[in-house]
């Protein structure tokens, strides 16, 4: 059997989010949605402060709060381990989003043409009109419209349907085609891994082991797919600086 | 009362006054401005309402359109509790509501179903898909289909089956709406076989519907109960618990229905004083057992809270949301007050009773939004820090929309079938009026 599975190493991780820039740029995500997010954490009273960094994809639980409450099946899990979404069949309840403990989903609030508005490219000029053929996002990778899986459904990067749910999908179209996240590969210092964990040929075994490691909120018995090396979890204390662009305009 | 004129139907019906008319256009101004919401809403996607993502979003996902759902199947338990209570114990004195009461379950639970529909980010898809994917695992399914169908076609049907002496009735009078009493009385015409079996039939379904009553509304309270994700949610009481609220605020609507209707239709000699007083002190009991669980919930919360909890119990009760939460305290506590007065006094006064139901539904309304709304901005498992929620214009016109909708079907419903059942003709049943 396949468990995908992600090890973050916190030692390494600098808090750079280049994973996150790679995550918005390989799934179009638009702005004030973060489906791969890294808090940047400050403990202490200055000048006696303690600065930490923690990635977040989203944890692709075995035991997904998200999966038991959706009322119509379009958030699943697959036999490999990765939780996704099937944006042809959700119905903008938002009840995963309120059950995930970690925050991972992303509504669809606005249609695509408002969505991308904030980042203020000039779309409507003619110049670059004339290179994007009008598309907006100006470029998808042309997998994201496949199928995916033996289920054979719409679960890839970027549909952004107004009114439908999103979240990271551990770049399930990179990963059927044998390549790694996007996050992954991006990662200047090698903090992320990614691989099947059942697998005990596979680097990710390597990577992990005889590593002090924990899972977020493991204790609420979601049994996250994310395994973090190194590091501690983020303590109640913990406050979050240099937060990015979240707001949502009408 | 009913008998004076031939052409002339009982309670109103088929007769236009200025009044109706007057409060029928401004429900419909009312539902207008909902639609007006809803397309907004949509055109301009749910970026018009003020739920935004929840995390790193630092909003509310879920807002006031989940909690009116809430309060709305809430407010439909009244309606067929009273009604199968009436059956099951023979309460003849309620039989003056009892019709109400059952239009009043069935109107309060199309608007829950609208107010779901409303809220969802695909609307079309939802109709379709709810019922080609349903999963049983999902919470929600018990919310769609044992409380918004099951629930609503068991109250319908029991609408209809105990109107159909009434429809008999009128279909023998000369009148524009016979074609219709006809077609509502299905061949029944009140011989005593029939009375005997349309008797048993609602008897069996009233029995039938009393623990789905239960299993419904617990549903509803599992879609928060069961989500360890949300400090605040997780719980065995929340079932009950919502139960129980939905008897508060159901009964506290049929109080307000019942006394509007009375002086609507003139019909003091059959809503009596008597009827009230059983409502009032069933509204009273229900009152002191929710009370209850707020006084047990809020000692959980704080005894020895974990972080997460501790930041919502603060928010609560000393934070943003410290004027909802003691307001709805205050509307609980205060009709609780008048109610257990005027049950000692054995004096019930109609429009004190009227406040306590529109006192209790205010809190209750409170109560909903603050299940829903502060486990999302506060106690956030992960630092994401505090979020906000400030519902726009958008949500408030699609619930007034929704609130005016409901006023409309029972004010149209009361010009064509009478709002009370007729009295049997047995002038043995016949009893003297007191007020």
């Amino acid at each position: 059997m396949t468990r995908y599975a992600m090890a973050i190493d916190l030692n390494r991780c600098q808090g750079c989010r280049a994973c996150v820039e790679a995550c918005k740029i390989e799934n179009n995500t638009p702005s004030s949605v973060f489906w791969m997010y890294v808090f940047r954490l400050e403990n202490g009273v200055y000048p006696n402060t303690d600065i930490s960094f923690l990635p977040r994809p989203c944890q692709h639980c075995a035991d997904a709060p998200c999966v038991k409450v959706c009322p119509v099946g379009a958030r699943y899990k697959r036999e490999d381990g990765l939780v996704l979404t099937d944006f042809e069949r959700c119905i903008g309840c938002r009840y995963c989003e309120v059950a995930c403990p970690y925050g991972v989903n992303f509504f669809n609030w606005r249609p695509p043409e408002d969505a991308f508005a904030d980042y203020q490219i000039p779309y409507d000029d003619p110049d670059l009109q004339a290179v994007t053929g009008g598309l907006i996002p100006p470029y998808q990778n042309p997998d994201h419209q496949k199928m995916h899986g033996e289920e054979q459904r719409l679960t890839s990067g970027s549909a952004h349907s107004a009114g439908v749910m999103e979240k990271c999908t551990f770049c399930v179209h990179r990963v059927e085609q044998g390549m790694q996240p996007a996050c992954v590969d991006v990662c200047p210092v090698g903090a992320l891994q990614f691989g099947d964990i059942e697998n005990e040929k596979d680097p990710i075994n390597d990577f992990i082991q005889n590593r002090t490691r924990f899972k977020l909120l493991e204790e609420l018995g979601t049994d996250p797919s994310v395994i973090y090396l190194g590091g501690a979890p983020p303590d109640h204390e913990a406050r979050e600086i240099e937060r990015p662009m979240t707001g949502v305009s009408a | 009362m009913t008998t004076k004129n031939k052409e002339q139907l009982p309670m109103g019906v088929g007769r236009v006054t200025t009044g109706w008319l007057v409060f029928v256009g401004l429900a419909l101004v009312g539902v207008i401005i909902g639609v007006i919401g809803f397309i907004v809403e949509h055109s301009q996607g749910m970026v018009a309402t003020g739920m935004r993502d929840l995390g790193v979003g630092q909003g509310a996902t879920w807002g006031t359109y989940i909690s009116v759902v809430v309060y709305f199947v809430g407010v439909s338990f009244a309606g067929i509790t009273v009604a199968a209570l009436i059956r099951l114990f023979n309460i003849e004195k309620l039989r003056g509501v009892a019709r109400m009461a059952e239009l009043l379950s069935v109107v309060a639970l199309i608007l829950g179903a609208l107010a779901i529909i409303v809220d969802l980010g695909q609307p079309l898809r939802g109709l379709t898909n709810l019922f080609r994917y349903a999963r049983p695992q999902s919470p929600f399914f018990g919310t769609f289909t044992l409380v918004i169908s099951g629930y609503l076609f068991a109250s319908a049907t029991y609408l209809y089956l105990t109107a159909r002496r009434d429809a008999a009735t009128l279909a023998e009078r000369d009148s524009g709406l016979r074609g219709f009493f006809r077609f509502w009385a299905a061949g029944y015409e009140d011989t005593p076989d029939q009375r005997d079996r349309d008797r048993n039939t609602s008897f069996w379904l009233a029995l039938a519907i009393l623990p789905l009553l239960v299993v419904a509304h617990s549903s509803l309270g599992f879609v928060f109960g069961l989500q360890v994700g949300r400090p605040g949610w997780f719980g065995t009481l929340q079932a009950p618990a919502f139960v129980v609220l939905a008897a508060v605020s159901g009964v506290g609507n049929l109080i307000i229905l019942a006394a509007i209707i009375r002086k609507a239709v003139k019909a003091q000699d059959r809503i009596r004083i008597a009827a009230f007083s059983w409502l009032g002190r069933f509204l009273m009991l229900a009152l002191f057992a929710y009370l209850y669980f707020v006084v047990v919930e809020i000692l959980t919360l704080l005894y020895q809270p974990s972080v997460a909890e501790q930041a919502l119990s603060e928010a609560l009760l000393t934070g943003e949301y410290a004027w909802i939460f003691w307001g709805s305290i205050a509307a609980f506590v205060v009709p609780l007050a008048m109610l257990t007065w005027m049950a000692i006094t054995r004096s019930w006064n109609v429009s004190w009773l009227v406040t306590a139901g529109v006192l209790v539904n205010l809190g209750a309304i409170g109560k909903r939004y603050l299940i829903v709304v502060p486990s999302q901005t506060h106690g956030q498992l992960l630092p994401y820090g505090i979020g906000s929620y400030n519902p726009t214009w958008v949500e408030y016109a699609v619930i007034l929309g929704l609130f005016s909708l409901g006023a409309l079907m029972i004010a149209l419903f009361m010009k064509v079938f009478p709002i009370i059942e007729l009295e049997e003709k047995q002038p043995a049943e016949h009893e003297e009026v007191t007020v």
